[in-house]
């Protein structure tokens, strides 16, 4: 038992990094660092998108067969890894993590030929339209209606905390197509254009001062029947599928770290002797390192063809809460210079200041838009909640 | 990198898990920890025979030539059975120190006794007062005084270390009956023995020195971490253990008509103790795997477990009796036990604070800090 990469991983491990420095320029490295919510604006990440397409590496995680690369997991942690590490955008997770692979694996052909290229080549952007105004972790009891019109359904309601909405061209999302029976048996998968007519977009803008979230109104939306998913009143079984992806790309430890870096050294810059901040900076690093190690458990365990078991929820629960307490710890450190806030977004443009001065300003809305971590992706209460069935038959 | 463990390691588990659910457990634990010696002279006897206290040593030494996943198999399953007979101080903490620095004629004449049960070792290592090894004709004269010598009234030899006038330190074997030493024991919350030292002009041969060597402070704080990762691996059975006990418990106490499992905000706890659990182990597992690589290294990994393990096994204890109610603050169960060596684990071999403060002067820097846990390959 060890901890040591095979040569071949430490191959793969330099042609990633050679890439990232070829490919990662300055300005695009600078505007991600002062990124304070969740996602890359388009503008950030679509050059390093399609550098990343023209390598053959823009979704690493699909069959080779939709153009993916055909990673080992240990590969594709290795890459996420040194993403992270040279502070690489985060781009289109919902057409790549998300409503992909859905469609490979419930799509038809003519919707794997319409949509998975466009997701490669970064000419489609997605957005997840699952949440309402009185469905959140309650997700089944969802209303926004479709209801069929020959080839189409027409359909009405509402969506909320819709991320990215009004930087996409596509959404996914779930109806009710039915009100009989269970109320998961009522619920059907489509696909909308978001230039559809009848389908408008109010941006909600963070406690961080980033507009991330919307809510998207849906009035008499044609779709036609062909931009379903799935069987019509099966959506929930898709819905399940696509919160896998979700939760399943959580080997996060990488970007935790990447996170915990920026938070030494701001430490050592502002307050390198004070006992309480590095007490804490201490135990943080404790935790990240049990969780970093948790991460590698599950790679092993990948690697050897053994089932990691429940441990989806587990690492969502811990990289949530880890994301939190970083950004928690950096406001701390700066004491009153975390109250200077500037509105205006992006930040990358706004500010021309020194580096430290910079990260000063980014502190304040990465703690306020990171206390969305253990909401969003199934809160840490309902992945309590699964752990308890998981692992205590509760 | 490859974190499965392998069928030796699943026949070491169920062989000592086995033995241990037989022999041991919590009425022997008190009887044991109640008797005037501390520990069984009998069950020492059985841990030879079984070969568990040669475990750790090369197969030349007497030992078998298992590694540090070996001893932390052996650990955990000691720490879930309450085993409080000296293994950690006298075979992975003593015989460690002589199997790193003892010459051949001092490693013959220790290590084999020490895997057959015929020796037993302490190491007084932490200090109230400096200890200093003064050269004279023919050796050296010792003089200090030591603290928390765990396992002391057992040992037949102390291994003690000492600053030598270079300014490095040696490690000195000294028989229990040596002229000028005096062993206080005492006894300690988790039904343990320790002892404080006094060292008073203690004359040692030249040939006590292991290794003859006078700068072995490096040695000395290898030896002390790979007893720290084992401490490490017994505290996470001990907090598999209580997580275990508590779980089981929830399910079985009822109240309001129906088991107190069933409330969620006691099924969140319950689940947060498992977290606990597998944080620890995770923490445990890196701290093992660190003890041959490089001294940075070992170093961010074991005080890292220690100071993460320390503060998660304070959680799971205090939780676990909350969980437990009114029976749980008392000795009718086992739980309490668990509890008691958790602190002692807590405190010793550099205490969860000490070790959190060794962890953070390294995890300051943002290059180490950076590192992610994966290795480059062995050269």
């Amino acid at each position: 038992m060890d901890l040591a990469l095979s040569p071949d991983d430490i191959r793969f491990r330099d042609e990633v990094r050679a890439f990232l420095e070829a490919n990662l320029t300055p300005d695009t490295r600078r505007a991600e660092n002062l990124t304070t919510g969740f996602t890359s604006d388009p503008e950030v990440g679509l050059a390093f998108h399609r550098a990343l397409a023209a390598k053959g590496w823009s979704v690493p995680s699909w069959p080779v067969e939709y153009g993916g690369t055909g990673w080992t997991p240990v590969q594709s942690y290795i890459f996420d890894s040194e993403c992270a590490r040279f502070g690489a955008p985060v781009f289109n997770g919902a057409g790549q993590r998300m409503v992909g692979p859905v469609i490979m694996k419930f799509g038809t052909e003519a919707q794997k030929k319409k949509y998975l290229p466009r997701i490669v080549s970064g000419d489609d952007i997605w957005a997840q339209g699952y949440s309402e105004p009185g469905s959140g972790s309650d997700l089944a009891s969802l209303k926004t209606r479709a209801v069929s019109d020959g080839d189409d359904y027409l359909v009405t309601g509402q969506k909320i905390w819709t991320t990215f909405a009004h930087r996409s061209n596509r959404l996914f999302g779930l109806v009710r197509t039915s009100t009989e029976g269970k109320r998961q048996d009522g619920i059907t998968f489509l696909l909308f254009d978001m230039d559809m007519p009848g389908i408008t977009v109010r941006p909600i803008v963070g406690n961080g001062g980033d507009h991330e979230f919307n809510e998207v109104f849906f009035d008499n939306v044609r779709v036609p029947k062909a931009n379903r998913v799935g069987e019509e009143n099966k959506g929930w079984e898709v819905a399940k599928y696509l919160l896998e992806f979700e939760r399943g790309g959580a080997l996060q430890a990488g970007r935790v770290r990447a996170q915990y870096v920026k938070l030494v050294e701001l430490v050592r810059a502002r307050c390198p002797d004070d006992p309480d901040v590095a007490h804490r900076l201490a135990a943080l690093g404790t935790d990240l390192d049990a969780m970093e190690m948790i991460d590698i458990s599950v790679l092993s365990a990948l690697q050897s063809g053994a089932n990691p078991g429940p441990v989806s929820s587990l690492l969502k629960l811990r990289w949530s809460q880890v994301r939190q307490d970083i950004s928690e710890l950096a406001v701390d450190a700066l004491g009153p210079d975390a109250l200077r806030f500037v509105p205006e977004r992006p930040l990358y443009e706004t500010l021309q200041l020194p580096p430290d001065e910079e990260e000063m300003l980014a502190t304040t809305p990465r703690y306020l838009n990171y206390r969305a971590y253990t909401i969003l992706g199934g809160t840490s209460e309902i992945q309590t909640g699964i752990l308890a069935r998981a692992w205590l038959g509760l | 990198m490859d974190l499965q463990y392998d069928s030796s390691h699943a026949i070491l588990r169920e062989t000592a898990e086995r033995f241990l659910a037989e022999r041991y457990g919590y009425r022997t634990f008190r009887a044991i920890a109640g008797s005037e010696a501390g520990f069984s002279r009998e069950m020492w006897a059985e841990f030879a025979g079984l070969g568990w206290l040669g475990l750790p040593f090369a197969e030349d030494d007497g030992g078998l030539g298992g590694g540090a996943v070996e001893v932390a198999i052996l650990m955990e399953a000691f720490g879930r059975a309450l085993v409080i007979e000296p293994y950690l101080s006298s075979v992975v903490l003593g015989g460690g120190l002589v199997a790193a620095l003892g010459d051949k004629a001092q490693r013959a004449d220790i290590l084999p006794a020490l895997a057959e049960g015929r020796r037993i070792l302490a190491v007084a290592n932490d200090e109230r007062a400096p200890t200093k090894a003064t050269p004279r004709a023919g050796g050296y004269a010792l003089a200090g005084a030591k603290a928390a010598v765990v396992g002391a009234g057992a040992a037949d030899t102390l291994l003690v270390p000492a600053r030598l006038p270079s300014g490095g330190a040696g490690v000195f074997v000294v028989p229990r009956n040596a002229a000028g030493l005096t062993v206080r024991p005492y006894r300690t919350v988790d039904g343990g023995r320790a002892a404080d030292v006094d060292l008073n002009d203690v004359a040692v041969p030249a040939a006590a020195l292991l290794g003859g060597n006078e700068t072995a402070d490096a040695a000395i704080a290898a030896a002390l971490d790979r007893a720290v990762a084992a401490s490490c691996a017994d505290a996470v059975g001990a907090i598999a253990a209580m997580v275990a006990a508590t779980v089981a418990y929830a399910k079985t106490r009822v109240q309001f008509g129906q088991p107190i499992a069933k409330f969620q905000v006691i099924q969140h706890r319950l689940v947060n103790l498992r977290v606990h659990e597998e944080e620890a182990r995770a923490s445990c597992l890196l701290a093992t795997l660190s003890l041959d690589g490089a001294a940075e290294r070992r170093v961010r990994a074991v005080s890292g477990a220690k100071a993460k393990i320390g503060r998660n096994s304070r959680f799971v204890a205090q939780n676990a009796i909350q969980t437990h109610g009114a029976i749980g603050t008392t000795e009718e169960l086992a739980l309490g036990a668990y509890a008691k060596r958790l602190m002692a684990f807590e405190m010793l071999y550099g205490s969860t604070r000490e070790h959190l403060r060794r962890y953070g002067a390294l995890i300051a820097d943002p290059k180490l800090a950076g590192d992610g846990l994966l290795l480059e390959p062995a050269v």
